[in-house]
Formats: C-alpha cells, sequence, structure tokens
C-alpha cells in the first residue's frame, strides 16, 4: 500500500554532512521525526535540485552562502513558493557581517567594538589607528566566515597585513573587532522568535575560539558542548538572542553571545547553525519535531 | 564619518546621490564607492559600477544604501541574484523574459541525459564570474566542468545550445543589437535594474534567449557608454522616484 504523507519535506544535503556521525545522526532524527509526524522527508543532494517543485517545504543543512549552491536551493524554493529554511533573505543577512553588523549599529543591539576596513584603508596610519582604538591584539575577520574559519587574531601590523590581504581577495571590506576572550560562547538557537535551545561553546584550553585549526594541520579542534534546558538559560541571554534574530528574520538561527561582566554581548547570528545528536539537542529533546513542524505549518 | 552630501536638488522633489568608480562625463556631482561606505547620507542613491559582484565594492555601496534607509539602484538582493545564473533565469523566465531550459549539476552524465550537444556552460561557483564555455561532446564537457566547476567542486549551470552566443553590453537595459536582444536587454533591466552589465543572449532562428549576466571589465565601458550612463543618470536625476520600481 502507497503511503500517504501530510507533506513532502526535501533536505538539501551534501557528502560532508555525513562526514561526522553526531551531524549524521542528527540528520536522522530529523527523518524519523518529520516520518513519526507523517511527512516524507527525502535527503535532496546536488544532482537532484530538478526535484525542488515536488516538494512542500526544503530544509538546507548544507552550508549556506549566497555563492554556493544552497542558496540556489532556497532561492528557487523560495520562488517557487515553498517554506524554506534557511530562507533566501537569511542567508543573505548571516552570510555577509558586514550585512549583520550594520544592522545591529542600526537598531542597537550590543555587539562586539567593530570597525569595517576596506581595500583603500590597509596602510600604516589606519592599523595603528585600529590597535589604538582596540588595542593589541585585535581580530580580523572576512565578512564570508563560518564555521570559526576565516578569523584570525593579530598583534602586529605585519601580520594585520597579511591577514588582511589574504581576506580582501573575495571581499572589497573586511570587519575588525575588539578581542574580548571568555571562556566559552553561548549560543542559543532560535526558531521563529523562540528560543529552540541554549549551550555553551567551550574554548579548547590554550586557544581562543571554539573552533581552532590544528598547528601545520588542516584539521581543526573543536572545544565541548555543554547543553542547558532552554527554560534554565538566563532571561537576559534569550532576550539578546531574540532581539538579534529579530533583524533578520523568522527563521532558524543560531546566536553566538558573549557575557562579559553580566552584560550579553552578540558575536553574530548565525543561519543553517550546528544541530549534532549528543550536543545541541542534549537537554532539549525535541528541537527535531518542532523544526519539522515549522516547516509544514 | 559623515561627509557633506553631495546630492542635487532636481526640477522635482528628488535627491539623487550618484556613487561611482567609474570617471562618468558628467557635471553632476559624484562620490567614490570608498567615500560613501563611510558616510550616512540619506538619498535616492544611483549606484553606478562596472561590476556589482557580491563582496565587490559595488555591492557594498547598495548594502550600506539599503541599511540607511535608502531607495538604491540596483539592489543588494538583486545583485546577488543577477549574477548567479539560475536564478537570473528562474526569475527573468517568471517575468516572462524568454529563457532557455537549464541544470544546476555538477555531473557529466546527467546534463547528456538531458540535454542534446552542443550545450553551453556557466560557472556557479564563488570565484569565476567571466564568461562561459561551449561543448560539442563528451570529452569538451568533462574539460568544461572540470573548468568551471573547479574540479567537480561545485556545480555549473547547463543550457542547450541551439543557436549563436551573442555577448552584449547593457547600459541602464540599452543595447545596441536588433530589436529582439534589445527588448530582452530592457526586460532584463527592468527587472533586475543592473545599470552596467554585460549580457550573454542566445539567437535562434532569429529570436533572442538570456543565458546569463555578468559584469563587464573597466576597458570593455568606451567613451559612447560614458556618455549614454551620463545621459541616464541625468535623466534619472530628473525623474528618480519614477524610475525605481
Amino acid at each position: 500500500m502507497v503511503k500517504i504523507w501530510l507533506a513532502s519535506i526535501a533536505c538539501f544535503v551534501e557528502k560532508y554532512n555525513f562526514t561526522d556521525p553526531k551531524e549524521a545522526m542528527a540528520l536522522q532524527n530529523f527523518k524519523i521525526a518529520a516520518e513519526k509526524m507523517g511527512h516524507e522527508f527525502n535527503f535532496m543532494f546536488r544532482e537532484n535540485l530538478l526535484e525542488i517543485p515536488k516538494y512542500d517545504a526544503v530544509f538546507i543543512r548544507a552550508t549556506t552562502d549566497p555563492l554556493y549552491t544552497a542558496y540556489i536551493v532556497s532561492k528557487t524554493a523560495w520562488e517557487l513558493g515553498l517554506k524554506v529554511v534557511d530562507d533566501p533573505k537569511s542567508i543573505q543577512i548571516c552570510g555577509n557581517k558586514i550585512h549583520l553588523y550594520e544592522l545591529f549599529e542600526k537598531y542597537n543591539v550590543p555587539y562586539i567594538p567593530t570597525i569595517f576596513l576596506n581595500k583603500d584603508e590597509l596602510h600604516h596610519k589606519r592599523i595603528l589607528d585600529v590597535f589604538r582604538i582596540f588595542g593589541r591584539p585585535v581580530v580580523v575577520k572576512a565578512p564570508y566566515t563560518s564555521f570559526s574559519r576565516y578569523v584570525e587574531k593579530v598583534a602586529c601590523e605585519t601580520s594585520f597585513r597579511e591577514v588582511a590581504k589574504r581576506f580582501f581577495r573575495k571581499s572589497d571590506v573586511l570587519v575588525v573587532q575588539k578581542f574580548m576572550p571568555t571562556t566559552f560562547d553561548w549560543r542559543v538557537g532560535v526558531l521563529n522568535g523562540e528560543v529552540l535551545y541554549v549551550c555553551k561553546y567551550m574554548v579548547p584550553k590554550g586557544r581562543w575560539k571554539h573552533g581552532a585549526k590544528r598547528r601545520g594541520k588542516p584539521s581543526f579542534v573543536w572545544g565541548r558542548t555543554i547543553s542547558l534546558k532552554r527554560e534554565n538559560a538566563p532571561a537576559k541571554l534569550k532576550e539578546t538572542a531574540l532581539k538579534a534574530c529579530e533583524l533578520v528574520g523568522h527563521g532558524l538561527y543560531g546566536v553566538d553571545i558573549k557575557e562579559i561582566n553580566g552584560d550579553y554581548i552578540v558575536v553574530e547570528v548565525n543561519d543553517n547553525p550546528s544541530i549534532y545528536a549528543g550536543y545541541e539537542d542534549f537537554r532539549n529533546r525535541d528541537i527535531y519535531s518542532k523544526i519539522i513542524a515549522y516547516l509544514t505549518d | 564619518m559623515t561627509v557633506a552630501i553631495p546630492c542635487i536638488q532636481s526640477s522635482g522633489v528628488t535627491l539623487v546621490l550618484v556613487v561611482s568608480n567609474i570617471d562618468l562625463t558628467t557635471d553632476l556631482p559624484i562620490m567614490k564607492p570608498s567615500t560613501f561606505l563611510e558616510s550616512s547620507i540619506k538619498d535616492f542613491t544611483l549606484n553606478i559600477n562596472n561590476d556589482y559582484r557580491y563582496l565587490k565594492a559595488g555591492y557594498y555601496v547598495s548594502l550600506h544604501a539599503e541599511i540607511l534607509g535608502n531607495q538604491v539602484i540596483p539592489s543588494s538582493e538583486n545583485i546577488i541574484d543577477a549574477y548567479r545564473t539560475p536564478i537570473l533565469l528562474l526569475r527573468a523566465s517568471k517575468a516572462g523574459i524568454p529563457t532557455m531550459p537549464y541544470l544546476v549539476t555538477d555531473s557529466v552524465k546527467q546534463i547528456i541525459s538531458e540535454f542534446n550537444f552542443p550545450v553551453v556552460i556557466f560557472a556557479v561557483n564563488p570565484f569565476s564570474y567571466n564568461g562561459f564555455k561551449t561543448a560539442k561532446n563528451r570529452s569538451a564537457l568533462y574539460r568544461a566542468l572540470k573548468s568551471l566547476g573547479m574540479n567537480y567542486k561545485f556545480d555549473v549551470c547547463a543550457q542547450p545550445l541551439k543557436g549563436e552566443m551573442i555577448s552584449l553590453k547593457s547600459i541602464f537595459g540599452r543595447c545596441e543589437l536588433n530589436r529582439d536582444a534589445s527588448k530582452i536587454s530592457k526586460r532584463v533591466y527592468e527587472v533586475f535594474k543592473i545599470p552596467i552589465c554585460k549580457l550573454h543572449i542566445q539567437r535562434i532562428e532569429g529570436k533572442a534567449y538570456l543565458c546569463g549576466l555578468q559584469p563587464l571589465k573597466n576597458e570593455e565601458i568606451s567613451l559612447h557608454d560614458l556618455k549614454m550612463i551620463s545621459e541616464e543618470i541625468s535623466q534619472i536625476s530628473k525623474n528618480g522616484e519614477n524610475l525605481v520600481g
């Protein structure tokens, strides 16, 4: 007998989404949750993009960026009137940190002290100016950063120039931020204006960010993830996360927040946040069903 | 830092701020993109650039204008969409612009199963933005995908090649080719509002089909084009609010 599904969801993934067993398990959990709720849930790879119109909703788990295939999937689904997470506007805003910080500035969201640097400004006087304002070291960030990549700490003019030149190859404007080390960053998962999960992303010993490249190797070392029940997380933290997400949209986001002297300072809002079985879902088991319900609403 | 406002008061009420990286032959005050990016001028913004690609200065000018709350030509969303060939074709076809069928894939096998040779291939990756490749057989198709897909890492956008490919300069939707191509150029401008670009069009039995849109190199802009750009800017400064769409 042919099963009649309530709705049909395509989950756009790439092969790398299945290399980490915890991520592969989370993807399976989405499938199980969807099917339990009476919905069809199929993994869609690059070679199946022609099938987008036959679905009711598209859930993107492959890395998003306006220049990647994921944006084409998102925009195509959006133009065809499908429900889509991540929607193209969220990808456009979160995929570019300049866009994000300009919005934070305009709407008074507390965020890390930031300067934008364009190509013409990469000169001795301006670099000294940056060090004078923020002290040393500073953090240089490419606007297209994701998963802790393209974010580097520099303490002298030579390293500043070297990193900036590398990032300027792709973007004409860069982000320079005050270095604010903490032992962990809060990660607040938000869906449609509600807190979905809360975690602490710990910084590995001797490093300064959650994911740090191993010296001389292409691989990364990641800090631990400590999950909290969302109702036990500080109210002010959740409020700050929701305020930041409001500027982006009503989709699924992961907000990184630093806690400094009792204040909550937004590092960034990410679309397409990581969901690994046993990490983000550890204290909030319902995240899979909530996301599926949102997609099929 | 706030910079003095180089806007003009036209015959109506519209104030137009022209931000350009091109040396224009106009009497209107022009602001450089880097200066505009540090300003907080609130005016209707006309962003004139030979290259509006995502992450380049032309993109950031439109983005900054939007954050300031300005009406701007072109919008940052249109910039992203127009330069992503599959989205360009999808939105163009929804707007009634003739396009060819297309396939987004990294697989030679899939292209062969969908289309007959020859095919035309556009890059869909963050790095290639100039031109396209045509493939008349399987080995040429492998070469095209290897090159434009950067060793099969990224997808490409494949379209059947049934006629002749033509590339033309489009300045505010104006181009100097036959009626069909001009019509496409005008319609693409109406939909995406990209003031300066190169359009790739396929002409099949006298009919034109949109295939792709790419940036113009600075050296491709002639004196005649500069004159045309300046005329259009003057026109918009008079009727700006009606042209934002």
